[in-house]
């Protein structure tokens, strides 16, 4: 069962009555967890975790310490937040201690489907079953993954501050073979309400890829024009909004950092029809109401037409800089200030190009520019005189997102929609479009399907 | 002020002769006051009696319960001055049954009698579930009744040594690190994780394990402001399964030392020249080629598509056993769950099965896989290698990577002897940027320093190395191993596969290795 927010602020208040230490702030948070996964289109393992973690960090003149357990009778609370402050009467002075925050208001967030919560076993596993059984019918193998999560959480401190917050994840993803295993597909979604997840659509889009990507063939890597479907885009970009931190920058490490000891702030560093954002009270993306340390989340630019317009500040090293701390991101959206452009119209207006369904183990190499590299998986297409004319093997990419994005680079872009990353296994979500570009760099071939 | 557990336990008013831990090994009472209050009471094999006959009644062909504590400590510092002293734990446990050929799971953190009960009839509620639906039926090979306890071979428990001991030998390597002009940022953390573990199948199994690693790490940064460029220079020591006595014996200090000073050359090392270069990898390198392309396709579940999903397939099809010449012959990779500082090291898996030491390329053929009781019995084998893994109480157990190590040579050839062989090449240390498909033929692994080998002697340091290969090409190329003196273990702290996503902890030891002819791409042009 998830904990009320009665029981959340109960067990904060408890929690900060043991606390002699100057201040503190603790955290509850309650989970529910069930999953589902398939392959070979069988059932392989499935599961459910309930638990509750209780954290608590305490400052003793500037000192700090911090201890958490998933044991929450009396006992076991005084003696974790006894062990914070006994760390931090042993720990050198905090440099970046900043006072806990004092009463906050918040704006409600509705990221919480109690459906989603409480899916039954019995009912998941008909789903799964209807997909499979369309993987049968289309005579390719299926993988894939079902999970559903809800959790509620509360946070204290001692100057006063409280907030409950409630969340729930839904997601299935799903790679079709092809049974001589020279073809595949993926297709992955979620959402917060499991009403508005469609699964057959999911097991549809995968199975309709693994057919169309059979008999692939050898195109040489190099620079090739491309048109990025969501989940490409995901796999690249889904943690973007979170990447522009300000102390990094000034420190001159990072690729928004100028030469001289300065930083790109205000530089047209995008294409000036991108903007990237962070949007608590987005419809589609929920986002917490809670920002660093407790800050009520606002709505933040950190591209606007281009521009970078915001750096994220740090409560400490805003206070260096005298500058605000930043009330954000609690998630990432990346749209068009121009009206959308299909899939469809970007294929037809493409010479030469490539079709990107997803991307693959994307490691950075080069911090400086954003460099990273990684590969193509489960389809990949030519295009040429603006039709799609047949599946090629994969590639191994090395891409900057700095110049995939920069001015001149970008053609095309798309309608934002929420897709969470295929390396995050859908645990995360973001709104991001199709991007159509006119330079991606394929460094190798890889013949893995 | 220096505060070690014992003076902890002072000040949290809890005396540890009090509490009864009769059911517990006599190492566990060696535990945190936090620990201690809860283990208070908690009889493991009653409990395990409940689920297992539980299960039995609801008709289930076979059922294990896992009751878990997880200890973890953290510090991090940065330049003078600590970022972080955490210490955190975890205790609960996970049913897993076999009905009708079928997994179902269920855990919880609430460890009592009822809940016992409550969860491991959700587990096959589960399986039944799933069961009315499923195609094709799961069964195990069998193992041993085991009834016993085992420790990995740490010297020094780090939980037992004083935080601030370890704070002082933190800010101490920082200002090693810092010596060097031109050096701009280090951030160094020590993590230690203790694991205490006990399974209880309807085999008849009763098993406790207690386990320590320890994790210390480094990265040193030079940022030239002048022109925005920065380079940084990580630790080459990995992860161990070992104490404390890691910290103390390796000579980290001299090491941070060293990463200044190279963290500052490479922001002036010259430019590397793509194409095929001959190629001399130190372990601090090797390690995590190893793990990405002989330990991961070597996992039976990715040949049997169980993977197919997430973490990938292999191109070890099986039907490439015994026949496929993998690398040159005279490289051996062996699985070892028994390898002495390994960190899959165990005295038995997740499923009763023991440790053992096997090989999956020998003379360069691939001869074998990683297995556990399920994947044994669905490809006719006998017996399982051991290889199932849970992260967590709360996590279901699946197969997972043992230590893989690359064998040195025979002979005492050393690095010097290797990068004599060589015309024009590089020498790496250090891991650094790694990708590679999902079938594990295309790689690309970076490093941390990289020197020119010219006319069989080391050179200048280059920089923005990576190279870029095909797995059998690649291994396939090796003409050169050092000794065993060259031999060093690296390894990874959280290797992550499966979905849900977990993570586990393996160790992959080799000599120096030299290669002919590899591709290397010169990073920063675009």
């Amino acid at each position: 069962m998830l904990l009320t927010e009665k029981e959340a602020r109960t067990i904060c208040e408890k929690m900060l009555s043991y606390v002699k230490a100057d201040d503190a702030s603790v955290s509850v948070n309650s989970e529910n967890y069930g999953h589902l996964r398939f392959a070979s289109n069988a059932f392989t393992t499935s599961g459910a975790r309930e638990n509750v973690t209780v954290g608590v960090t305490v400052w003793i003149d500037k000192k700090r310490g911090s201890a958490s357990t998933n044991e929450i009778d009396d006992e076991s609370l005084k003696t974790t937040v006894a062990l914070a402050e006994q760390l931090a009467r042993i720990s050198p002075v905090d440099r970046e201690y900043m006072p806990t925050l004092g009463k906050q208001t918040y704006k409600p967030v509705d990221g919480y489907a109690e459906a989603t919560s409480n899916i039954s076993a019995t009912s998941r596993a008909k789903t799964i079953n209807d997909v499979i059984t369309s993987c049968e019918k289309a005579k390719v193998i299926g993988a894939g993954f079902h999970q559903a999560r809800g959790s509620a959480s509360g946070s204290a401190t001692k100057n006063g501050n409280f907030i409950y917050e409630q969340s729930s994840l839904v997601s299935l993803s799903m790679t079709a073979r092809t049974p001589d295993g020279t073809s595949s597909g993926y297709f992955l979604r979620n959402h917060f309400d499991v009403a508005k997840l469609d699964t057959t659509r999911v097991a549809g889009e995968a199975i309709r890829k693994a057919l169309d990507a059979r008999n692939p063939r050898v195109l040489e890597p190099g620079v090739y024009p491309a048109i990025l479907e969501p989940q490409a885009v995901a796999d690249l970009l889904g943690f973007f909004a979170f990447s522009f931190d300000a102390r990094s920058a000034e420190e001159g490490r990072s690729p928004f950092s100028a030469p001289g000891g300065k930083t790109k702030l205000g530089e047209k560093i995008f294409d000036e029809r991108i903007n990237i954002y962070s949007d608590p009270w987005h419809p589609e993306l929920p986002g917490s109401q809670s920002a660093q340390a407790g800050l009520p989340a606002q709505k933040i630019y950190f591209v606007r037409n281009g521009v970078l317009e915001n750096l994220t500040y740090s409560r400490f090293w805003a206070k260096q800089k005298g500058k605000e701390p930043t009330a954000g991101p609690v998630n990432s959206i990346l749209e068009s200030s121009q009206a959308p452009v299909s899939v469809e119209d970007m294929i037809k207006s493409m010479d030469r190009g490539l079709l990107l369904g997803r991307f693959w183990y994307i490691r950075g190499v080069d911090p400086r520019v954003a460099l990273q590299t990684g590969l193509t998986r489960d389809g990949i297409w030519y295009i040429e005189n603006g039709k799609i004319q047949y599946p090629v093997k994969n590639f191994r990419f090395n891409q900057s997102s700095m110049q995939l994005l920069a001015p001149g680079n970008v053609d095309m872009i798309g309608k934002s929609e929420r897709v969470g990353s295929s390396e995050g296994q859908g645990g995360n979500a973001a709104l991001l479009p199709v991007l159509k570009v006119k330079e991606f760099h394929f460094s190798s071939q890889s013949e893995a399907v | 002020m220096t505060t070690s557990r014992r003076d902890f336990l002072k000040t949290a008013g809890v005396a540890a002769g009090a509490l009864s831990l009769s059911s517990l090994p006599s190492w566990i009472s060696d535990v945190t006051a936090a620990e201690e209050a809860a283990a208070n009471g908690v009889n493991k094999t009653a409990l395990a009696d409940i689920a297992l006959n539980t299960a039995r009644k609801l008709g289930v062909t076979y059922a294990d319960i896992r009751i878990n504590r997880y200890r973890n400590e953290f510090i991090a510092t940065r330049e003078q001055q600590v970022q972080n002293v955490s210490r955190g734990q975890n205790f609960g446990f996970g049913v897993r049954v076999l009905y009708k050929g079928t997994w179902g799971f269920a855990s919880s953190r609430s460890v009592t009698p009822e809940d016992v009960r409550r969860i491991t009839q959700q587990a096959v509620e589960i399986a039944r579930a799933n069961s009315v639906y499923q195609r094709k039926r799961i069964s195990m090979v069998p193992v041993e009744k085991v009834v016993t306890t085992w420790k990995n071979a740490f010297e020094k428990d780090p939980f037992e040594v004083s935080i601030d001991d370890k704070i002082q030998f933190l800010l101490s390597l920082n200002e090693s690190a810092m010596k060097t002009q031109g050096v701009s940022f280090v951030n160094s953390s020590m993590s230690f994780v203790n694991e205490q573990k006990f399974y209880a199948s309807t085999d008849g199994s009763r098993i406790e394990q207690y386990i320590i690693r320890a994790n210390p790490d480094f990265s040193v940064t030079a940022v030239n402001r002048a022109n925005g460029d920065f380079q940084s220079r990580s630790a080459l020591g990995g992860p161990q399964g070992m104490g404390y006595e890691y910290v103390e014996k390796h000579d980290w200090k001299r090491e941070a030392q060293q990463a200044g000073e190279e963290a500052v050359m490479k922001l002036k090392a010259k430019a590397v020249e793509p194409g095929k270069h001959d190629l001399v990898l130190h372990p601090s390198n090797l390690w995590l080629t190893i793990h990405e392309s002989v330990g991961h396709p070597t996992e039976l579940d990715r040949s049997l598509w169980m993977e197919a999903n997430y973490a990938g397939t292999s191109f070890l099809t099986p039907d490439k056993i015994g026949k496929l010449q993998f690398a040159s012959k005279i490289m051996n990779f062996i699985a070892d769950r028994t390898q002495p500082a390994g960190l899959a090291t165990v005295g038995y898996d997740d499923e009763g099965v023991p440790g053992q030491r096997w090989h999956l390329i020998k003379d360069g053929m691939f001869v074998d896989w990683q297995t556990t009781r399920d994947l044994a019995a669905m490809t006719g084998q006998k017996k399982s290698y051991g290889c199932n893994h849970g992260d967590s109480w709360g996590s279901i157990s699946f197969p997972r990577m043992p230590n893989v190590s690359l064998q040195p040579g025979a002979d005492n050839t050393s690095l010097d002897d290797l990068i004599a062989g060589v015309e024009k090449g590089i020498l790496i240390y250090g891991d650094g940027s790694y990708s590679i498909d999902q079938q594990r033929y295309n790689f690309q692994f970076g490093g941390q320093v990289f020197w020119e080998i010219k006319n069989g002697k080391r050179g200048e340091m280059l920089r923005d190395v990576a190279y870029q290969s095909r797995t059998t090409d690649f291994w396939n190329s090796c003409d050169g191993l050092g000794g065993q003196a060259t031999y060093e273990l690296g390894g990874s702290f959280s290797d992550g596969k499966g979905e849900p996503g977990q993570s586990n902890a393996v160790s992959h030891g080799c000599p120096v290795a030299r290669f002919r002819q590899v591709n290397v791409l010169n990073t920063a042009q675009r």
